[in-house]
């Protein structure tokens, strides 16, 4: 589990949106993610669902490479819960 | 200045018309600045109402492939390039295939750009990464 030292209960409570991408294989969670970032004001948390196994690789690579922070993630059975925040 | 990312496509199967669509994609939502440059057999995937095929054998099979991809969400060629448009990878066709393969301008799909290998070069000499797929 990653983060700042919250839990990602406390995180997910402070989520400002959430992007359902579940259903969606590689590579349209990371374009949909990419665009609903743009939507998002800086310092907002996104909640990101995804069922794609690359996705548990895919969106932390995104994170390093547009410089957006991975505060935390979570996989609740086949489901993976990213929660960003918005460079 | 976002990071360059080109792409060289000699093929023009299916599986070679997914790939740099799939690369060219992701890469454009990770910020980078694509450029996808097609020649020789690759052109004709940049023709209008083109249907690509799985390469020999495998082209009786290329229905059923497009069968399990629409049953697994894995969006098709249409729509990824459509997708690519809008995220602003630009497409290249190499001007001496098109001689060779007899395609006219007219030929080619909407905002398709007629390039020569030296101008694509000079794109990729400037790129942090380049791929040939074929």
């Amino acid at each position: 589990m990653r983060g700042n030292g919250n839990t990602v209960g406390e995180i997910s409570l402070q989520k400002d949106a959430t992007l359902d991408a579940k259903g969606l294989m590689c590579p349209m969670p990371i374009v949909q993610l990419a665009k609903k970032m743009k939507e998002l004001k800086s310092g907002q948390i996104l909640e990101l669902l995804a069922d794609d196994v690359g996705a548990k690789e895919d969106v932390p690579a995104w994170c390093s490479r547009t410089g957006n922070q991975l505060v935390g993630t979570e996989e609740e059975g086949k489901i993976f819960k990213f929660y960003i925040r918005v460079k | 200045m976002a990071d360059k990312f080109c792409m060289v496509v000699s093929e023009g199967s299916f599986d070679k018309a997914m790939m740099p669509l799939i690369m060219g994609n992701t890469a454009a939502s990770m910020g980078m600045e694509v450029h996808v440059f097609y020649t020789f057999f690759g052109l004709k995937l940049l023709k209008k109402g083109n249907r690509p095929k799985l390469p020999g054998f495998m082209r009786f099979f290329t229905g059923m492939m497009e069968k399990k991809m629409r049953k697994l969400n894995v969006p098709g060629i249409e729509e990824m390039t459509k997708q690519a448009r809008e995220l602003g990878v630009h497409f290249y066709a190499c001007s001496t295939s098109m001689a060779l393969m007899g395609i006219k301008e007219s030929d080619l799909a909407e905002g398709t750009k007629v390039l020569g290998a030296s101008a694509f070069l000079n794109l990729a000499a400037d790129s942090k990464m380049t791929l040939f797929i074929g």
